[in-house]
């Protein structure tokens, strides 16, 4: 069988612009190994995502206590946080046009909006986690609380973990480290960076938007 | 303003293959690695974004018509909407349709596979 990457003679790679360029070299797809393992990856999230939207689904209106989404949900402030998470979407691909042209200055100026976007989701989750388990919702209070709780929280790891890589990417660009010919490093971490803006495009509607079923004992 | 269809087919016409040397896919000259034609410029980013804001507007304000109409209608146009949305992102930010076939393969079948598995699952478990 074919290995996936075959060393070549042709080796440099043909940038826009082509200022840039490092050691990468043709592979039998066409493609670099590390854009092929991140589509990888975000395809076997699917099924991790999938799994917790399933569970929140199975157990949704079973609960027999409170308090439940009817009493908890804030539609217009959970709307705005959605709304920027939809934006920060924009900015990282504004960043990943800004290296493929080679302006590293917007480069990084887009890329710290992209990470402050991304901070403000999620002190938004926080405020409302904080909010729900002032109103009495932990993560055993009831079958609502655990699945919302796994469902959001694991979404908001992901975020993090996002923010934590544009940051990195920041502090390289800001060192002169990140130049035009590395703009696939920008464009994988824009590609998890989107997954998890079309992640909560699912979980906003079907956990926040759908309508609820009735509130416990009611 | 240009419309998404034209800038669709602006797209189509620009496609260029990746051409093959000695079993090794080298990508066209001026496009980089995976791309068949060139990613969206950033006019055509704002536009999508501005699309996407429209649309989540919209799918709020349907969530608002709750006991006005069909609990069912406002599902079906809430997930119409929402997978709009998850295209959108999909094909633009995340260049699926610019990218080779490949990309898109193994995201579809993610997809798919998740979507195949959990609804066997909710469905056995007598979720509907």
């Amino acid at each position: 069988m074919a290995t996936i990457e075959q060393t070549t003679e042709v080796g440099a790679p043909a940038h826009r612009g082509g200022s840039g360029g490092h050691d990468e070299h043709a592979t039998a797809t066409g493609v670099t190994n590390k854009k092929l393992a991140m589509w990888l990856f975000l395809a076997s999230d699917c099924l991790f995502f999938g799994a917790f939207i399933a569970t929140y689904l199975l157990y949704r209106g079973r609960d027999s206590v409170g308090p439940g989404p009817k009493e908890l949900f804030d539609i217009p402030f959970t709307s705005a946080t959605s709304f920027i998470l939809l934006m920060s979407s924009l900015t990282m691909v504004l960043a990943l046009a800004a290296i493929q042209r080679g302006d590293e200055r917007r480069l990084r100026i887009w890329l710290m909006a992209t990470a402050l976007l991304g901070a403000t989701f999620i002190a938004g989750q926080v405020f409302e986690f904080t909010e729900f388990n002032a109103e009495g919702l932990d993560l055993d209070t009831n079958l609502f609380g655990s699945t919302f709780f796994i469902l959001t929280g694991f979404h908001g790891a992901h975020v993090t973990v996002g923010i934590i890589w544009l940051m990195s990417l920041w502090g390289m660009a800001s060192q002169g480290r990140l130049k035009q010919g590395d703009s696939e490093k920008v464009e994988i971490a824009g590609l998890y960076w989107h997954f998890v803006d079309v992640v909560w495009i699912v979980i906003f509607t079907v956990i926040y938007l759908v309508p609820q079923p009735a509130a416990p004992g009611g | 303003m240009t419309s998404p269809r034209e800038l669709a087919e602006a797209d189509e016409s620009t496609a260029v293959a990746p051409v093959e040397h000695g079993g090794v896919t080298e990508h066209a000259p001026g496009l980089l690695p995976g791309e068949v034609r060139p990613h969206p410029s950033p006019l055509q980013y704002v536009l999508i974004a501005v699309i996407l804001c429209v649309v989540t507007a919209v799918e709020i304000a349907v969530s608002y018509t709750e006991g006005d109409i069909p609990d069912s209608l406002i599902v079906v146009l809430l997930m119409g909407m929402a997978v709009l949305k998850f295209a959108l992102v999909a094909a633009w930010f995340m260049h699926l349709r610019t990218d080779l076939p490949i990309f898109r393969r193994f995201f579809v079948l993610g997809i798919v596979a998740a979507i195949i598995l959990y609804l066997i699952v909710l469905a056995t478990l007598g979720v509907f």
